[in-house]
């Protein structure tokens, strides 16, 4: 370049110069309320009820620009993703998704946005960069410019549930068979990312939750009574049960590990059963079922996205 | 380090410096649902580009909630967003970050 500045690290890669804004970091988002549940299938007692539950909390933070947000597990055992991301004039809401029904160990999110859109310091001290404009800012050592420590994309296998293979549908069982065979859970389905960096004390990351799918298991019974006499021939029953569950990709900070998996998003029971009204017994039947599944069994959205991990201690 | 450039807080601490890597921002938008954007930056050229998207809204109860694809392309200068073949997509945030490799 014939004028400007830029600045090379060890590797010889810039990492400041006055064409590209810089991140920084501008503070940690507050966090407000939670909702938790979906550690069962709600009305349903029995096997391969246990979930993995999920605690969705909110969080925001007012700035200009668009912020890239890290999450900081405050536990690492858990698995997290932000799943949703709104702007209402300058404040930003976040919806992170922990697995687990605790309200415990919340995570903390910390906020990065392009150097323009910082807050002004007070400070006297320091250096800016500005664009060849004169006036827009690509880096402001007054706030902490961010540095990483490892990334690369992620994708999330497609099978979310621990159980073997997708669930399925299975006819002529018997008459109100009502029993869960399929682990629901997704504890075991992730792919692992290996970096020697990722530590469970102070690592965090930024990796939006694209993937999201929904799985169901149904059972459909059927019975056939003789009819006693003066009647003949055969009253049917029928029963159906119905487990469903929708999934978001979520993500794991192990060590040495980033981890691309599940936790479930929502699920519902449905069961219902009836008998034929032919002859001289009265037909009739009764159910129950628990929210609505939002589409067709499928995972969508698996593509791979981009993730970044960096060191949170920086900025505490 | 012998040579190099160190920023440090105002606590006097160490705040980055040229043993740093980072990821730099290119640009930040917001592509309506269903809509096609394609942005050219020149001062990403032959830079590793990525971009992170983020959904906008939660899934409603009763719909699809597909994620635009995004194609980075003309030497890492230009993004296309645009909706998967044959579906509809919801509204997303684009961040474009680009790391000299």
């Amino acid at each position: 370049m014939a004028y400007g500045f830029e600045a090379k690290n060890d590797s010889g890669n810039v990492i400041i110069n006055d064409t590209i804004e810089n991140l920084h970091f501008i503070g940690k988002a507050t966090r407000g309320s939670s909702s938790a549940g979906y550690g069962d299938f709600p009305n349903y007692s029995g096997s391969n009820d246990t979930l993995d539950g999920r605690c969705i909390w909110t969080y925001t933070i007012t700035c200009s620009g668009t912020p890239v947000a890290f999450i900081k597990p405050a536990d690492y055992a858990r698995w997290h993703a932000i799943i949703k991301q709104s702007v209402s004039s300058t404040t930003w809401t976040f919806e992170v998704m922990i697995s687990g029904t605790s309200t415990s160990n919340p995570p903390e999110v910390y906020c990065f946005v392009n150097a323009d859109d910082v807050p002004t310091s007070s400070e006297t001290f320091g250096m800016l960069v500005y664009k060849s404009d004169g006036t827009t800012t690509t880096f402001d050592s007054r706030r902490q410019p961010l540095a990483i420590t490892g990334g690369g994309t992620a994708v999330s296998p497609s099978d979310p549930t621990n159980g073997s293979g997708l669930p399925g549908t299975t006819n002529n069982a018997s008459w109100n068979a009502s029993s869960n065979d399929h682990d629901f859970r997704s504890s075991n389905q992730y792919n692992d990312y290996s970096d020697s960096n990722i530590n469970t004390s102070n690592t965090m990351f930024a990796c939006p939750s694209l993937a999201q799918g929904v799985y169901s298991r149904v059972i459909n019974g059927y019975k056939c009574s003789d009819l006693s006499w003066p009647q003949s021939g055969c009253q049917p029953h029928w029963s159906t049960a119905w487990w469903w569950v929708m999934y978001r990709a979520a993500f794991r900070l192990r060590s040495g590990y980033f981890d691309a998996g599940w936790t479930n998003y929502q699920a519902g029971f449905w069961f219902q059963s009836t008998y034929s009204g032919s002859g001289w017994f009265n037909g009739g039947g009764g159910g129950y079922s628990s929210g609505n599944r939002p589409y067709e069994n499928k995972v969508i959205n698996l593509q791979s996205n981009a993730y970044i991990i960096a060191d949170s201690s920086r900025y505490d | 380090m012998s040579h190099g450039l160190s920023v440090f807080k105002p606590d006097g601490s160490l705040g980055f410096s040229t043993a740093d890597v980072t990821w730099q921002t290119v640009a930040q938008f917001t592509v309506a649902a269903n809509a096609t954007v394609s942005n050219t930056y020149s001062e990403a050229a032959g830079m590793t580009v990525i971009a992170q998207r983020q959904l906008v809204n939660v899934p409603p109860s009763a719909q699809e909630d597909y994620a635009p694809n995004v194609v980075v392309s003309n030497n890492s200068q230009t993004i296309t967003v645009s909706p998967q073949s044959g579906l509809s997509s919801s509204e997303c945030i684009i961040h474009v970050l680009a790391q000299d490799t």
